[in-house]
């Protein structure tokens, strides 16, 4: 079935909670997040549609992104040559944003799911129950980004400690120096207490070595 | 407590009877020989059986994809190399072909068989890891050590082609960073002629032995049905019989000019699904991918092995693109956001183990705690890719 004739089925379906059609490389649809669940029921059992395989779960930060194609997106935040985390008073607006990649193992076709959430009240219902796979990937959106997942079983972080503070994929996240007392950066090895105490740098110049 | 236990699987199925022991909560790792890498599985055990296994995953995260979102697409390539580290090429591979369907490049025919035959020669040394550290799960160590004597004629080829052993960084978007040396098909063709006369020899010492058989027949079945919930793809989707692949039913980079069977389990020595079909599917797709190297050896043109349009700095339009490929776990894919700069907005990575790891938490109860050695053994996972 051509991505086309899907969107079309689901706007007859969910009237105005299904939005434009994606055009491009990634075809498919943007949706109101709040139905999302109950979208990707309908594209699971739907027989002319079976999507009974999600490939891919995306949660993503929109803040700061550049409109116009011309790649003027807000950069994210590192660590300088010094190794110093960067700072920034900007404060992050903008959306967060879930994509779903799906295919069919039937009838061979693919379609994608885009939806944005705002960000002050990033709630997103789980498609858990629909396709299981997505619980963990759900997890790891949640983890990185701080999508939250309405019905999710077990919403946990999965690749981050349970103790981590913020959501790193956000453009406005800025890198920690500390870690449980553990400096991640900011000093150099040789800097640090335990340089100066047990390691014995180089001389770097003179004539003490000599022997020919 | 005796109500709980005997809802679940192996009981209920085999045996009624009423000898339960208290829960017992352990944890199986990091630091564990069978977990394939730094893997914890929090398993509750009544006795011996497997109550409920919790992967828990995040040990080796570098967040590479907070990474790629502060470097160019060039630059990312090398962090691709870490993801599977027993099957760079492919994980190269898939992120090259992402990148490229996004830019619209047409990358020159010699790269293409290149690639190829890298990819498939991939495919068999990290299939030999698995064969071999399978074997050892089992507790059978020669064939480890007779898999690790042909997986290093592979990386010697590797090494003379891109300088590294373990991870190449060989791939680049719009071809490949340095041409095939002087003799390459010579050498490719020697691994090969040896390989197809070493598999049966595996077969012989470790396929149809009747203690390994034993162990991994009927054992941590997974399903169809399962696969296609969990997202399991690879060796874990075709073992539980069914034929897909991407370079077949997804095809991309030239592979759709190749003849190769797909193999998928049939349950021959127990139910479709279990440890052994799952095995021997990786063992099968070993001489499939020797017959692709042979394919793309004969037909390999001289020319150029770079796109000559192409700027140094690639920046794809806008917009997003999930392209997949086939690695030797599974379904790689890159979901990546653009836009039209030079470095990604997003660029999610969909990992074949993720999915196949996940599965576990539905296999698992009911299993023996050596079973579930079997089954993690058996889907073949690496914890890099896992993790990113």
């Amino acid at each position: 079935m051509e991505a086309t004739a899907i969107h079309e089925l689901l706007k007859r379906r969910f009237g105005d909670d299904v939005l434009d059609f994606v055009d491009g490389h990634g075809q498919g649809a943007r949706v109101a997040a709040a139905r999302v669940a109950e979208i990707a029921q309908v594209l699971r059992d739907e027989d002319e549609l079976d999507f009974e395989s999600l490939m891919c779960l995306t949660g993503l930060d929109w803040d700061g992104y550049d409109e116009s194609g011309k790649g003027k997106s807000v950069g994210i935040l590192g660590y300088d040559e010094l190794g110093k985390p960067e700072t920034s008073d900007r404060v992050g607006e903008g959306e967060l944003g879930v994509a779903y990649a799906l295919y069919s193992h039937r009838h061979g076709h693919k379609f994608c799911l885009y939806a944005r959430v705002p960000r002050q009240a990033p709630e997103v219902p789980s498609v858990s129950r629909v396709w299981p796979t997505a619980a963990w990937h759900e997890r790891e959106a949640f983890d990185l980004v701080g999508v939250r997942f309405t019905g999710h079983p077990d919403l946990r972080r999965i690749l981050l400690d349970d103790d981590w503070a913020g959501h790193p994929l956000r453009k406005d996240y800025q890198m920690p120096g500390v870690w449980q007392e553990v400096p991640l950066a900011g000093r150099s090895y040789a800097e640090s207490k335990w340089g100066e105490d047990d390691v014995v740098l180089p001389d770097p110049g003179g004539d003490s070595g000599g022997g020919a | 407590m005796s109500e709980q236990v005997s809802t679940h699987g192996w009981q209920a199925q085999d045996e009624p009877h009423d000898l339960h022991s208290e829960l017992l909560e352990i944890n199986m790792g990091p630091q564990h020989p069978a977990t394939h890498g730094v893997l914890r599985l929090l398993v509750h055990t009544d006795g011996e059986i497997v109550h409920e296994v919790t992967p828990v995953i995040g040990y080796l995260h570098r967040c590479a994809e907070k990474i790629a979102e502060g470097c160019d697409y060039r630059q990312w390539m090398v962090y691709t190399d870490r993801f599977d580290y027993l099957a760079p090429m492919n994980m190269n591979f898939g992120y090259a072909v992402a990148v490229e369907n996004m830019l619209g490049v047409a990358v020159p025919e010699r790269a293409e068989h290149i690639r190829v035959i890298c990819a498939e020669l991939q495919r068999i040394a990290s299939h030999l890891i698995a064969l071999g550290t399978f074997g050892l799960d089992m507790g059978a160590w020669t064939p480890l050590l007779y898999c690790f004597r042909e997986r290093e004629e592979i990386l010697n080829i590797f090494e003379r082609l891109s300088g590294g052993r373990m991870l190449y960084n060989y791939f680049d978007i719009g071809g490949l960073r340095f041409d095939a040396y002087d003799g390459f098909a010579e050498d490719v063709l020697d691994i090969i002629n040896i390989m197809e006369q070493k598999i049966g020899e595996y077969n012989t010492l470790l396929s149809y032995n009747k203690i390994f058989v034993e162990r991994t027949a009927d054992v941590g079945i997974i399903d169809a049905d399962d696969c296609y919930a969990y997202g399991c793809t690879g060796p874990v989707l075709r073992g539980a019989g069914v034929p897909f692949d991407c370079r077949k039913d997804d095809p991309y980079s030239i592979y759709d000019r190749f003849e190769f069977e797909i193999p998928y389990g049939e349950g021959e020595k127990g139910t479709i699904g279990d440890c052994w079909d799952r095995y021997m599917v990786r063992v099968r797709e070993m001489y499939e991918s020797c017959r692709i190297v042979r394919q793309a050896l004969d037909a390999m043109p001289d020319g150029p092995i770079m796109a000559e349009d192409l700027k140094k700095l690639v920046k794809p339009p806008v917009g997003s693109l999930y392209t997949r490929t086939e690695s030797s776990k599974g379904e790689i894919g890159f979901h990546i956001f653009s836009d039209g700069g030079a470095r990604p907005f997003r660029n999610k990575v969909r990992s074949p183990s993720f999915s196949n790891l996940h599965v576990l938490e539905k296999v698992g109860p009911g299993l023996m705690i050596s079973d579930l050695v079997a089954t993690v053994g058996s889907l073949d996972i690496v914890l890099g890719e896992i993790d990113r």
